[in-house]
């Protein structure tokens, strides 16, 4: 055997493979148990939090904890009022939760170790986490879009931009796929950063395989490896919580704008 | 629990939990946390912006409070000096006046004393006029061998009397011009 093929071999020989899940049938629905516990700890976590701070809150002068959560609400706050204004206070809970979670949710990737299950599997490189946070924001989206317009408005908003009426069925075409596309991104961005970032623990898992002669290289390189990706690993789920509601107060600022306003 | 392998872009059943889920975070992260902070928050700016003016306020009255000291001071230094210079004004009056009157009264003095050496002068002369003229009929008794009766001589006597008379007065009038 050649020194080349002795390189090739590990990455040949391991089968990485995806979409295992500890599942069971309810009322005919699949469930991702795992999926489902990691969420619902997520969501303990985040309550938790909350709680904690509603039992601490105070005018005075903030501790730390009650200083991050302020930090988090000014950051949003200041997005909202930049973007939508004054009209987008109701946006403010949702875009915070939002973040929140989402940012709690991509932190358990810091737990796993590359298995084919994970004990605690961040939620969110699951596509249902996804989907089900950007469809509930697009659906609110859109019913603050038929607040704000009237639906006659908000059916007519499809048609009358961005060229001039007379092309209204481009207008509408465009639209349409505009409002389709939304959700889609939302949920295959967050999910495919996570995914992939579960992927790469696997791939770098399966580097310990990786031996030249008795020399044990691969798990050598795995363990920093490992250790860089997972600090990379949670700046991408910061940053992909942050884009989540930032997108979220984005897309809200455009069902709530005036008519000629984009 | 089984474990199965799907389709991992397909969503199934776990939609509707974490929906749920997530749901149910968010009314209580926005019905029980966000308006206890942000009352928090609310409160703690009116404290800063109360804070803030009752500062302003105590700078201003800091500020109004220092202007009048100035003006205090500034009216009690015109004062001072008012003072210094009417008291200037007053030695220079009483150092005038008082040279006015020692001039005065030197003048007196020496007018009184001159009056004085005058009428000593006077009363000398006519002392020695006197003398003179009883030892002038002396001698000349002595040299006549008679007695000489200064009724009958009048003439002479007088003649020698004004004779002194004019050189002592003489003296005098250089004596009195000489002082």
């Amino acid at each position: 055997m050649g020194f080349g093929s002795n390189l090739l071999t590990p990455m040949l020989g391991i089968d990485i493979s995806v979409g295992d899940h500890v599942q069971r049938q309810v009322f005919g629905l699949t469930i991702n148990m795992d999926i489902v516990w990691a969420t619902l700890i997520a969501g303990a976590i985040v309550v938790t939090l909350g709680l904690i701070l509603r039992a601490k809150a105070t005018s005075g002068v903030p501790g730390k904890f009650q200083l991050l959560w302020e930090m988090a609400v000014g950051a949003v706050q200041t997005q909202v009022d930049d973007s939508i204004g004054p009209r987008g206070a109701k946006v403010v809970p949702l875009a915070l939760t939002l973040f929140i979670f989402i940012f709690t949710c991509n932190l358990f990737e810091v737990l796993g170790i590359g298995a084919k299950l994970e004990y605690l599997p961040a939620p969110t490189s699951d596509i249902n986490l996804p989907l089900a946070m950007a469809l509930y924001v697009i659906v609110m989206v859109h019913r603050a879009a038929i607040k704000n317009r009237g639906m006659g408005g908000y059916l007519k908003h499809y048609v009358a931009q961005p060229f001039p009426p007379k092309l209204f069925f481009i207008n509408a075409f465009m639209n349409v796929v505009e409002e389709i596309v939304k959700p889609v991104t939302l949920t295959l961005r967050l999910f495919g950063n996570l995914f992939a970032g579960g992927l790469m623990l696997s791939l770098l898992a399966a580097l310990v395989i990786w031996k030249l002669g008795p020399a044990p290289i691969g798990a050598a390189l795995s363990v920093p490896f490992t250790v860089l990706w997972k600090v990379f690993d949670m700046a991408i789920g910061a940053i992909q919580a942050f884009i989540f509601a930032l997108l979220t107060i984005l897309y809200f600022d455009t069902a709530m704008a005036k008519d000629e306003a984009h | 629990m089984p474990i199965a392998t799907s389709n991992f872009l397909v969503p199934n059943g776990t939609f509707i939990v974490v929906l749920l889920a997530f749901i149910a975070v968010l009314g209580v992260i926005g019905k029980y946390v966000l308006p206890v902070l942000n009352k928090a928050l609310t409160e703690r700016q009116e404290q800063i912006r109360g804070e803030l003016e009752a500062a302003d306020k105590a700078k201003a009255d800091a500020e109004e409070a220092d202007v009048e000291r100035r003006a205090v001071l500034e009216q009690a230094r015109g004062q001072a000096r008012d003072m210094v210079t009417q008291a200037q004004t007053t030695a220079d009056q009483i150092v005038t006046s008082a040279t006015a009157e020692g001039q005065v009264a030197h003048d007196r003095i020496v007018a009184s004393a001159e009056a004085e050496v005058v009428v000593a002068r006077q009363a000398a002369v006519e002392a020695v006029t006197a003398r003179v003229g009883e030892i002038v009929l002396a001698a000349a008794e002595r040299v006549i061998g008679r007695e000489i009766k200064a009724s009958d001589h009048q003439d002479l006597i007088d003649e020698a009397i004004a004779a002194v008379r004019a050189e002592t007065s003489g003296a005098a009038a250089s004596a009195g011009g000489a002082r």
